[in-house]
């Protein structure tokens, strides 16, 4: 009887151990994901391949594309946000492909498909010893402008490579809920 | 034989397999190991441009089945709306067709340019330059045609910082030789 006792209670313990291990492990998908180079906006962010200094982030309800010609007004129901990002390459040429928006309530946003045409814009090719500038355009909930994380990387399957995070840390909010620094319109076709 | 020699004998005997097994792990170890790796280091020799083959400035190198050689490494100064402190660099090949089977053997051409501190640059669409009808780049001689004996013009154009264009040397890289790969030497080295 003894002995049945110690054995139910060997099994538990057991269990409670490997539902303890189960819990506590770091999750598959964080162990072949893409490792961290972390910054804020201004500092140069080096990654294995690339390196990445976000500029500015700029607000618009409007944005002005030109597309074969002619002029375009891009509306949105939330905000555009525009990030001046200057890239560099490290040891070969390669390029940058991969953007998203990352809200403080941990809602990410990719960048925008609907100016394919725009100048500037990613993919962009990248040489050693030759920074270039590019835009990384949003669409996004006006309150998840602040505090907010922009992801970078090379490709979209970037497991075991590096991603920038850059902090864009805080933007004051107008009363009508956008961010202070919304401008009407943002010309794209202006050069970077 | 009492009951305690049987107990010592096979204690002895278990001692040695113990000494045995410990041995064999030195082995088993590196050997599992090595099995288990051997695909990504299979993957890793043939995706990379890891050892070099220089060719001295003149000479043929028979690579990838063809007979490839540096005709021109020269600078294309004076170009408009290009980033500051950048210049094009055209490197131009003469390669005779011995294996016609370019498909095969061609395939995942890069051609580079490699400075003294080993950064490589790979072709550019930044910059295009008008050149004859012949001329082609490495990727779409792939696709010609070419019979062996025949002769291919190829061209390829990169964009580099103005100070490394005196340390900057061509290199050829193909799936089929993988992970060597050749690395051309200019007249004044």
């Amino acid at each position: 009887m003894m002995r049945k006792t110690a054995n139910i209670v060997l099994l538990l313990v057991a269990v409670a151990f490997c539902y303890g291990l189960q819990m506590s492990k770091p999750h598959y998908g964080d162990l072949i994901g893409p490792i961290p180079a972390r910054g804020k906006m201004g500092e140069t962010i080096v990654g294995r391949n690339f390196e990445a200094r976000a500029e500015k982030v700029a607000f618009a309800r409007n944005l002005k594309v030109d597309r074969f010609g002619e002029t375009k007004i891009l509306t949105t129901g939330g905000v555009w946000a525009v990030v001046t990002v200057e890239f560099a390459a490290r040891a070969q040429s390669t390029s940058v492909a991969v953007a998203s928006w990352r809200g403080p309530t941990g809602l990410a946003y990719d960048q925008t498909e609907r100016m394919s045409f725009a100048d500037g814009l990613l993919p962009v090719a990248i040489d050693p010893g030759l920074p270039k500038k590019a835009r990384l355009v949003f669409e996004l909930r006006p309150d998840e402008a602040s505090n907010a994380t922009l992801l970078i990387s090379e490709k979209l399957m970037s497991a075991l490579d590096s991603q920038a995070e850059i902090s864009l840390g805080p933007v004051a909010t107008a009363s009508d809920g956008l961010p202070a620094s919304t401008v009407d319109t943002l010309d794209m076709s202006q050069p970077i | 034989m009492t009951a305690q020699d049987l107990v010592q004998q096979s204690g002895l005997g278990e001692r040695k397999w113990r000494r045995r097994s410990l041995w064999a792990l030195l082995l088993l170890i590196p050997l599992t190991l090595a099995v288990d790796g051997y695909d990504s280091i299979k993957a890793l020799l043939a995706d990379n441009d890891l050892f070099a083959r220089r060719v001295a400035w003149g000479q043929s190198v028979h690579f990838g089945g063809s007979d490839w050689k540096l005709t021109d490494l020269r600078g294309a100064f004076g170009m408009a709306n290009l980033p500051p402190d950048s210049v094009p660099v055209l490197a131009d090949f003469s390669v005779k067709v011995g294996d016609p089977d370019l498909q095969k053997l061609w395939l995942g051409c890069k051609v580079m340019l490699i400075d003294a501190a080993g950064r490589r640059w790979t072709p550019t669409s930044a910059v295009t330059l008008k050149a004859s009808g012949d001329v082609q780049t490495c990727t779409s001689a792939i696709f010609s045609g070419a019979r062996s004996g025949d002769t291919l013009n190829l061209r390829e154009t990169f964009l580099v910082p103005k100070d490394v264009t005196k340390t900057i040397r061509p290199a050829v890289g193909l799936a089929s030789e993988r992970p060597h790969f050749l690395l051309f030497q200019l007249e004044r080295d």
